[in-house]
Order: structure tokens, then sequence, then C-alpha cells
């Protein structure tokens, strides 16, 4: 256990570690931008020299993510020599920089610019012409990349080596006329882990393209969330509109209540800093037309209306079974639970299956299994397939992807969904219900870890919280859902 | 030392009224008297067609004589092919005090030196406090402010915002402080692949 000093500040750092990340597990901050602490070191921005005291007292610097830990080293992240070096490295690494912060979307979350302002804050003292490379170069039909704001740290190409394996990612000629590009084979294309590129980018070379241009960061503001895609339930960030950048033009308010882009919200239990590219695609999951009217028989009812109706039929039924969502939160499958408790035969359905082209399974992050709670609700209803008996009289469906023509013809069917799909009007009631943006909850993974999601919009008049919804049903004598 | 008690100055003169003005009546009718005769007087030019007061028929009539530095309605600046000069970088909107920009940024590769560029842009004109900072705040001298007003008398709010069609219906050919139409940008001399 070796003792070192970093800045008058004496810590105790494990054997073998290096100086960035035995500074960083003790909360001091030296900048980086090629180090990672999930990748390897490759050392070349040289941004996060420190200085490290000689015995003649002198000062000699190394750069802290390559550098291991030594017994009584004396370590200054600030020191006259060490600021002086990281102006002229910021210096260089700016050199052709195209300063394009006014049309980029990094800007306010970039760590380029962060630096600058923290580091160098002068102009550029070069007197010859930036090189300029390509500007957009469409990496996958994903990702494009712009090669002039590229500061070649190569984050991207050594996360397609060491952490999606799909070597998708390298880097072409040399000096200053590097570029990333993709590999012929196309394997880059292919990686469903690649968007994670544009988050390690510490600079605004690598951008998606679905969020090209959509909204300046700032007025943005995460929401934390929970993957729904699969039963690995990486926590994520929901990123929208900030209140206060709330668009108020006639026509534009649908895109307040919209998730503009996803993020992965670092979860060593779960998924570490990294989601795969479907739940980038999160937003179009959720941006799917939504049922807000609730139904009788196919046709438009009130939400009290139907409920009543729906209640009646439960109290009236002589073998009611119910099929479960798997994407129920454990607080609403909680409530069905001691709603209904034996009242109701209870199956688990797997609301989503597999889409063809869509990797099943690997040995990262993605499962098989394409719900996200899964776990909880198996946990509460058995893991026993829905099989419907052909004497039942009355089935309770609860969320998506259930086939109605396994559905006895004489039995009435009380059918609950978020979205607008044709199988919504084939029920005897129908009740609108929220989706995991618009409320509270939590998911139980496959391996059992629970993860918590917000509530990031207000759910739309007209439709139901399942939370509240179920003892409704339940009441013998009424209650209000 | 002993607090002399505050003695309020006295700023005001008191007038003594007369048996005239105590007597109220004839006061009174001679002030409905001037009144009256500024406005009989005024209606009678109005009526045979001659302008009477000083008053200004708005809408219809605006002032001519605004100063050369008012902050009236917002001009969209164009380039000398006629796209607008605007990148969307949402300065504007986000300096904005009243936060009444709107900016849809668009995305076109095949313009090597302008990739992003307005699709939409919106000001709120109902809510618009015309303090100038969006022109400050704009890297590209693409919002300016003319100084006639941008007339917008409504009934209802939502008529008031002006889109980008309308914000970029003008086009100067001589402005001493800012030339225009504004230099060329710089095309990059080189795309290498």
């Amino acid at each position: 256990m070796p003792r070192l000093t970093i800045d008058g500040r004496e810590i105790e750092a494990k054997a073998g570690q290096t100086v960035m990340e035995a500074a960083t597990e003790h909360g001091i901050f030296i900048p980086y931008f090629c180090w990672h602490p999930k990748l390897s070191v490759p050392g070349n921005c040289r941004i996060c020299v420190v200085g490290v005291a000689e015995k003649d007292g002198g000062e000699w610097v190394e750069i802290a993510c390559n550098m291991p830990v030594s017994e009584g080293m004396v370590v200054f992240t600030n020191s006259e020599k060490v600021r002086a070096r990281r102006k002229a490295t910021m210096q260089f690494i700016t050199l052709n920089h195209p300063v394009d912060c006014g049309i980029c979307d990094k800007a306010g979350e970039c760590t380029l610019q962060d630096y600058h302002y923290e580091y160098n804050g002068e102009r550029s003292v070069s007197v010859d012409a930036k090189v300029h490379a390509t500007k957009h170069y469409a990496l996958s039909n994903r990702i494009v990349l712009d090669n002039e704001r590229c500061i070649q740290c190569t984050r991207c190409v050594r996360f397609t080596r060491e952490i999606s394996k799909s070597n998708g990612l390298g880097l072409v000629n040399r000096a200053d006329h590097s570029l990333v590009r993709a590999a012929e084979d196309g394997s880059f294309a292919n990686d469903a882990y690649s968007d994670n590129v544009i988050d390690i980018c510490p600079v605004g070379a690598l951008l998606s393209r679905s969020f090209l241009h959509k909204a300046r960061v700032w007025y943005l503001e995460p929401t934390a969330s929970v993957c729904p895609g699969c039963s690995r339930g990486c926590t994520v960030n929901l990123w929208h509109r900030r209140p206060e950048w709330r668009l108020k033009a006639p026509g534009m308010q649908a895109a307040n209540a919209s998730v503009d882009r996803v993020t992965p919200l670092e979860n060593p239990a779960v998924n570490g800093p990294w989601i795969c590219n479907k739940g980038r695609d999160l937003p179009k999951l959720l941006g799917r037309a939504r049922a807000e009217v609730a139904m009788l028989k196919g046709k438009p009812a009130d939400l009290p209306g139907a409920i009543a109706q729906a209640r009646s039929l439960v109290a009236a039924a002589r073998r009611p079974v119910a099929i479960v969502s798997s994407w129920g939160s454990n607080e609403e499958l909680a409530a069905f639970k001691a709603a209904f408790g034996t009242r109701l035969e209870a199956f688990v359905k797997a609301d989503h299956l597999p889409e063809p082209g869509e990797v099943v399974e690997d040995s990262l992050l993605i499962r098989a299994d394409k719900n996200p709670n899964t776990a909880g609700a198996t946990a509460l209803f058995g893991d026993r397939a829905p099989a419907i008996p052909k004497d039942a009289d009355l089935v309770l469906v609860w969320g998506e992807g259930l086939d109605f023509g396994l559905i006895p013809p004489a039995a009435k069917i009380v059918y609950l969904n978020a979205w607008l799909q044709p199988e919504n009007g084939h029920a005897d009631v129908f009740i609108p219900t929220s989706i995991q943006t618009e409320r509270d909850g939590h998911y139980t993974n496959f391996a059992g870890v629970t993860s918590a999601f917000s509530k990031c919009f207000a759910k739309p008049a007209g439709v139901a919280d399942a939370e509240t919804l179920f003892p409704a049903l339940a009441a013998a004598g009424g209650g209000a859902p | 030392m002993s607090r002399r008690p505050h003695v309020r100055k006295q700023y005001w003169n008191e007038p003594e009224m007369g048996l005239w003005e105590k007597a109220y009546l004839p006061e009174i009718l001679r002030g409905l008297w001037i009144t009256g005769s500024i406005f009989l007087r005024n209606m009678g030019k109005w009526v045979t067609g001659r302008k009477g007061a000083l008053t200004t028929y708005y809408p219809e009539e605006t002032r001519w004589d605004y100063a050369q530095a008012n902050r009236g309605k917002h001009v969209l600046t164009r380039r000398p092919d006629g796209t607008p000069q605007c990148v969307a970088c949402n300065m504007c909107a986000t300096v904005c005090p009243a936060k009444v920009i709107e900016i849809e940024a668009g995305f076109d590769p095949a313009d090597a030196a302008h990739p992003k560029y307005p699709v939409r842009f919106e000001i709120d004109y109902s809510r618009c406090v015309f303090c100038g900072l969006c022109v400050e705040a704009c890297p590209e001298d693409a919002i300016r402010m003319a100084k006639e007003v941008p007339n917008l008398p409504s009934g209802d709010r939502w008529s008031m915002w002006l889109a980008k069609e309308e914000l970029l219906d003008w086009q100067p050919q001589s402005d001493v402080a800012k030339p225009y139409p504004p230099a060329p940008a710089r095309v990059p001399d080189g795309e290498r692949g």
C-alpha cells in the first residue's frame, strides 16, 4: 500500500494503481482527454501532466494516467510548471480545431471547451493556416464524424477493440492528417454498442445523427430512468426539454413531451457506463401513437364509466383469468397482487419478443428476454407460460403483445394498454394506461437488481395509472381510479 | 443633544380661494367650455376631412421619425445568395431574457461552409422586450433590429408570432456601420477524404 502526497494531501493508494486512478479515487481532479476508467491507457493527449518532486528540490513532469504510484511520491497537480505545460498542450491540441462551437452539438458539455476556459483561455498563437479535414463523414447510419473537431484521442477506437469487440474503428494516416475511419468490412455499422463512442468522445467529433442539431444541450435536462428494452434493465438518462425552455410557438407543444436523447446513467451494478443502441432508440419506442380514450366494445367512452363497467365484469365473472404485463413496475405489480389476490388466475406474458434483425443476446449487456420486469412479475405470479383455460369467462389483459386469438371466444375481455393498437377495439372494455415516462416506479432485472425510474412528463388526460386502477377495479363498492 | 421634532419643509403654496372659486359651478363650467370647444373644433375639422389634433390613427398611421438607433422589428440578414445568414446556433434564443426566440435547426451536408441552418425561426412579439441582446449575442451578424416597430396590433396573442419568412424581408443596400451584403465566408480550400 504505497503512500503518496498529492497537492499536500497524503493518500494511500493501492499497489499497481496509476497516479490518475489514485487521485480520482480520492476525489482529486486531474484533467484528461484520452484516459477513460474503462479503457486502456494510450497516454497520447498529454493533458494529465503532473509534477513530481525530485530529491534535490526540483520538479519533473510526467503524465498521471501512465505513471504508477510509488512509496513517498510527492505529486503536484497545479504547480507553475504543470500549468505552463498544460497550457502548451491545450494550444497544441486546439491547433487545428475549427472552433465552430456555435454549430456543434457538443457545446455546453464539451471537455475541450471546459478545459480551454480552465487551462488556456487565449487565442491561438499559430500563424499558419489550419489543416482542414472532412467535416461530415458518415461513420455509420447512426453516427456522423467531424474530422476537424477530432483530437485523435482514440477513445472510440479503443472502445470498439476493448469493450464492444467489433474492431470497427481505426486511425488512418499520420500526424495532423490522421483520420478516424470505419473498417471496410462494415463491422462498425453492425456494432450494437456503437453509439457509446458519442458519449466517450471528449469533443464534438462523433455525433448522433438522430439527435443532430435537435436541441442545444442546455435546453435539456436528464431524468433518471431504466431502459425497458431487455431484462438487463440498464439505468439511463432520458433527456427532455427543461421547463423554462419549453417551446411555446403554435403547433410545437408535442415536442415538449418527447424524449430527445438517451444516454447511459453510470451504474456499476448493472451496466457500467455503457448502453446498447436499442437503448438509444428508446424515443422511437416511447414515441409511438398513444391510446388516450377508453372504449366499450370499440366505442369511445369516458374513463370512469369504463372502469365501472370493468369492475362489474370482474365482480360477475366465475372463472376470471389475468394476463399480467412484464412491463409493469414493481409498484403496479404489487398493487395488482394486493387488489386481486387469488381472485384472478394470473399468468405473466412477454409483452415484447426479439424483433427481426435485432441482436438477441450477447456477452456484454443484451439479454434475450426483451421485457424489463419479467423477474419482478414472475416473483409474484410464477413463471408459467400464459395458458388460458377453455372455461375462462373473463380475461383481464394488461399490456401489449398478446394474441387475442388465444382467448376463448365466449370470454369477456378487459384490456389495459398504453398504445394505439387494433386489439384495443376488440376488447369489451378498453382502458388506456400511462407509460414509463409518466410515472415513478422500479424494475427488477434478471439478476435481481432493482433500479428506479422517474416521471418526465404529465400523463394525458383520460389515461389511468395502473397502480391506482387495480384497487378501483377490484373494489366491490367503487373507488376512484 | 435633544432631537427636535421633524418639521416638514413646505414646498407648495396654499392658494386662497376667492368667492368666485368657492361658488364652484362657474369654474367647472369654464373648464368644460375649454375642453368642449377643443373637442368641437377637432370634430369639425375631422368631419370636413382636415386633420385636427395631433392624434395618430394607429395602426393605419405610424411614426416616421424613429431614431436611427431605435430597437424595433428584428430582421434576419441574408447571404449574397439569398439564404439566411443565421446558422441556428441559438445564442440569441439563449440570451433572450424573455425567451421569445425559437429556432429549429436543420442539417445540410451539401453546404460545406454552412451545414447548420434554421428551418424555423420565430419570435413572439407579444412577449419581446426589445432589449437588443439577441443582436449583440449573434456571432454571425444574422439578426439586426430595424428602427421601425413591428406593428402587430392584435386581439390574439398567437397571431403575434413572426416567422422566418417575415423576418427575412429586408435587404438594405447601404449601411455605414455594417456593410451589406456581408463578406462571403471563407470556404475550406480543399476537402480531404
